[in-house]
């Protein structure tokens, strides 16, 4: 499984309308939004191929002015569980 | 101590959602960097991304020799973490199946044959053969020293275009040495020479936080330089009052953005440029106390022809061309200029009116009023960005000057936000093409071959006898095509560049000139690329990470990497390529013996003991590689220091600063390099330089001076009249529609790299060509149909895309040259700025038809 985290500026005045659309995506989830309108949101994908091209339809998608990548994790077992200190 | 339960998956999630929210500045609640790195057997370094200009900063993991993780580095000002989709997949570009690993020559029964097979040989093979014919070009006297011939490249290291830059130009007494940035952006550098008197851009990406209004002329910033278009789009979303500009000959992506669209007429940018200017001295907007201060004026010479082989009946026409007239004298100067007045400017541009510049440009004149009042309003600063659309231009060097104009009228320039900005598409076309000077008329540090003062400069840092460096300017770009075709250049080498797939006019004059018998072409190069498969030998290089490394971007920052990994093969760095190869010339064998007479310690010597093992380039010991890399790295070093027994790169490097110290060009220490995220030249005691030419950033300015434009002789930039002219070619009933060509986000240039990434390539497989809909619909053809395109030099059948993400205007096509397999550049014409010698590959007749 591929994790990835992606910056996500849409146009100032469609901030609304792309976070919900992002929220559709499979595998995609919204993080977080800041007080200006800037996105997190989280790729989870099988492979490199599916990512990117999940990255891609957020790029093209009507609204987003930018999209850029900042974090990239490949995980062959997602559901083993581990502990932290806290 | 509480412990928390989670499963790998929320961790790693946790992880990418706090990576993203520091790069964004943003705070998330309840998230934090769960665990430092570390423990997973990867080794991280900092590094430099392998693509364009803008210089991101990637940390590069390194595991049982192999790159196999890269991430944007979140200490790296330009990108503070961001990566686009090429940075992202970086790990993948060494490790394409087709490495090449080998030298391969052409051979036909154990021997050379121009037309034999590609065979296996050693690197000891390759450079007899190679010294044999560098010899033999020398004696001819059709071809003599300038017929040895080197195309280098804006992706060079800056050690690498020093090192060929020595050889070609000290060594073997050739100027005929020329990067692939002359495609690029030779006309901002001519531009930067005639206005600035110095190259380079004054300001630095930091504007892009402090402006408030952006003009894109001819840039797609958001699919060719998307970091720094995260940064503009970044600043229009935190600061409301921001409007962005976009000038360009077809709608694109960038143009989402925009506030104020401008889709004009190709070529009518001149007209518009002009227009603003007028605008401004109508409504008063002139800054008069800066323009009386900081200012002069000058008219250009315009009967400039367009570049073109002189038997071209538009350069028989022309009077300023500076090619041999009937009489055999040049005719004219196309760079010449002569001093004129405000007021005779001022009236030359009162011809550009609203009417005249919208009836040029087809933009309707609210929106042409609309981006002249940002640069007239004195409380708007203005950061103007522009690549191609102005630079690959037959009037290339002109529309940089006027862009100036505009910015100097008013004194937007040299001050936080008040920026034209002049941006590169390679990674060290500012730090290696320009500052090391490996054009055919420059030596480093912004000297020219021409002034004799200049050539004793270098002669005496390099230690060769005054007269070796020749004082006529070389073969550029454009003309080594020709020359190979003419029989010229008897020995071609060319690496890190895809000219064949790149260069204009491949099948008229590239191709046969690489296939003429008369010439020898070398290709150092990594994967089998166009050129290569052209070439009669092929050298396998290292790449990127496989070799230690400098690059210099757009903003004047100089950023080096340690070398991470080995070369597979037999693959070797140009660097080392450089320097072996020049052991087999002795002195005499290339100089003549009145000049080896004039430094009679020379005599016998080998060009390698004469221009790298000269006391300077190899005075730093093996050790010191261990040493200066210490803080990162325990007992580092490199390839070549272990191949000649010295840290050839520092020994380089140190000597080269000597070119630009104490003249506004100061590099830092290497050493320093190793230790930041690049350093902004000039680079004085230790510290960067954000704005040049004003006091109080730039060191250069005394106090009291205020601006100081100091690259020319009176401390002041000039502005040039110079008018609208029509291209060489326009549609015509036959060729009826205008060709644009470029890029797209996925790839990276011809694509040599980014096609062998599998996700890249899949994303974007093959060039297509976007046509507006009415004009496919008036040719039968229908989306996704095959069609053909056609100009007076050739076809290329591609798939027509009628949506997307370019919108075409009506009559007026764009294809991309990434595709080996649908070469563009067969179709377009070799017409130049007569001034920078820059090909404009944005403006040719073509007709496109359903196959």
């Amino acid at each position: 499984m591929n994790i990835s985290s992606v910056i996500v500026i849409p146009h100032p005045e469609r901030i609304e309308a792309v976070r919900k659309q992002l929220a559709t995506l499979p595998g995609v989830e919204v993080a977080a939004v800041s007080p200006e309108g800037k996105i997190i949101v989280t790729i989870e994908s099988e492979g490199d191929r599916e990512t990117i091209q999940m990255y891609e339809s957020i790029s093209l998608m009507d609204g987003v002015m930018s999209a850029s990548m900042v974090y990239h994790q490949k995980e062959n077992e997602p559901e083993v569980e581990i502990s932290l200190a806290a | 101590m509480t412990e928390v339960k989670m499963t790998r998956r929320d961790f790693i999630k946790t992880n990418a959602v706090a990576a993203a929210a520091a790069t964004a500045g943003m705070s998330v609640p309840g998230v934090a960097l769960a665990q430092a790195r570390g423990g997973d057997g990867v080794r991280w370094d900092k590094g430099v991304c392998r693509y364009c200009g803008t210089g991101c900063g990637v940390l590069v993991g390194t595991k049982e020799g192999k790159i196999v993780a890269t991430q944007g580095d979140p200490d790296c000002p330009v990108n503070s973490g961001l990566n686009c989709v090429k940075g992202y997949f970086l790990a993948k570009i060494q490790y394409g199946q087709d490495r090449l690993t080998k030298p391969l020559l052409r051979m036909k029964d154990g021997k050379f044959d121009k037309n034999g097979e590609f065979t296996p040989i050693s690197w000891d093979q390759a450079f007899d053969i190679m010294a044999v014919k560098v010899k033999a070009t020398m004696k001819n006297p059709e071809q003599g020293p300038f017929g040895v011939s080197m195309f280098g490249s804006g992706q060079w290291t800056i050690w690498e275009g020093y090192a060929a830059n020595k050889l070609m130009k000290a060594g073997f007494r050739s100027n005929s040495i020329d990067p692939n940035a002359r495609h690029c952006m030779a006309s901002a550098v001519f531009a930067f020479i005639r206005t600035f008197g110095a190259d380079e851009p004054m300001g630095v990406y930091d504007d892009i936080e402090h402006a408030d209004a952006f003009a894109l002329w001819g840039s797609n910033m958001a699919e060719m330089h998307p970091i720094l278009w995260s940064r503009i789009t970044n600043r229009r979303l935190t600061a409301k009052h921001v409007k962005i500009h976009v000038l360009s000959t077809f709608g694109h992506r960038s143009c989402e953005l925009a506030d104020n669209e401008l889709i004009f007429n190709p070529q009518s940018d001149l007209a518009i440029a002009n227009y603003i200017c007028n605008y401004i001295i109508q409504t008063g907007a002139v800054n008069k106390d800066f323009v009386a201060k900081n200012v002069t004026f000058h008219k250009g010479v315009t009967d400039i022809g367009y570049g073109l082989r002189p038997n071209h009946p538009l350069e028989q026409a022309a009077g300023n061309n500076g090619y041999p007239g009937a009489d055999g004298k040049p005719k004219g100067n196309p760079n010449a200029f002569s001093p004129t007045t405000f007021d005779e400017y001022a009236k030359f541009v009162s011809e550009y009116t609203l009417d005249k510049a919208h009836q040029i440009s087809g933009v309707p004149k609210d929106k042409l009023e609309a981006l002249a009042k940002i640069y007239a309003d004195p409380k708007t600063k203005v950061m103007s960005t522009w690549t191609m659309g102005m630079n690959q231009h037959t009037r290339g060097t002109w529309i940089n000057n006027m862009l100036y104009n505009i910015h100097l009228l008013v004194g937007k320039i040299s001050e936080p936000g008040n920026s034209p900005f002049s941006l590169t598409g390679q990674p060290s076309a500012c730090g290696t093409a320009r500052e090391v000077g490996t054009f055919a008329h420059r030596l480093p540090a912004d000297m020219v071959i021409m002034n004799p003062a200049h050539r004793e400069a270098a002669e005496k840092i390099w230690k060769v006898p005054a007269g070796t460096i020749s004082d006529r300017v070389g073969y550029h770009a454009v003309l080594q095509s020709r020359m190979l075709k003419d029989g010229k250049i008897g020995f071609y080498w060319t690496s890190t560049t895809n000219n064949m797939q790149a260069g204009p006019n491949v099948n008229q004059e590239i191709y046969p000139g690489w296939r003429n018998p008369k010439a020898f072409v070398v290709v150092s190069d990594v994967y089998p690329t166009v050129s290569a498969m052209s070439a009669d030998l092929i050298l396998p290089c290292a790449m990127w990470m496989e070799k230690e490394g400098a690059f210099g971007n757009a903003e004047r920052r100089g950023q080096f990497w340690r070398q991470q990994v080995k070369a597979p093969g037999e693959c070797r760095s140009d660097l080392w390529q450089y320097i072996e190869f020049s052991k087999r010339f002795k002195v005499e064998e290339v100089w003549p013996a009145d000049l080896i007479a004039k430094m009679p310690e020379v005599a016998g010597k080998t060009l390698y003991e004469v221009l790298y093992a000269n006391g300077q380039v190899n005075m730093f010991p093996k050790e010191e590689a261990a040493k200066v890399n210490a803080h990162a790295w325990a007992g580092y070093t490199n390839e070549e220091t272990e191949a000649f027994g010295y840290y050839v790169q520092k020994g380089l490097f140190e000597e080269y600063r000597n070119f630009g110290k104490g003249k506004a060009k100061d590099l830092g220490e290497f050493d320093h390099y190793h230790r930041v995220r690049g350093l902004r030249w000039p680079v004085v005691n230790g510290k960067e330089t954000l704005w040049r030419y004003r006091e109080g950033y730039d060191p250069y300015v005394k106090a009291g001076e205020g601006i100081k434009f100091y690259g020319n002789p009176d401390g002041k930039a000039r502005i040039f009249s110079l008018p609208y002219q029509d291209p060489p070619e326009k549609p015509d009933n036959e060729y009826n529609l205008w060709l644009c060509t470029g890029r797209v986000l996925e790839h990276w240039h011809s694509g040599s790299m980014t096609r062998r990434v599998p996700e890249l390539y899949k994303s974007f497989p093959d060039a297509v060509i976007w046509i507006h809909p009415k004009d496919a619909e008036k040719r039968g053809i229908k989306r996704n149909d095959i069609v053909k395109v056609a100009t007076r030099r050739g076809e290329i059948e591609l798939r027509a895309e009628t949506k997307g993400r370019n919108k075409m205007p009506e009559g007026l096509v764009f294809v991309p040259f990434f595709d080996e397999h649908r070469l563009v550049n067969k179709l377009i014409l070799d017409a130049t700025c007569p001034i920078s010698k820059e090909t404009d590959y944005k403006k040719n007749a073509c007709k496109v038809w359903k196959a």
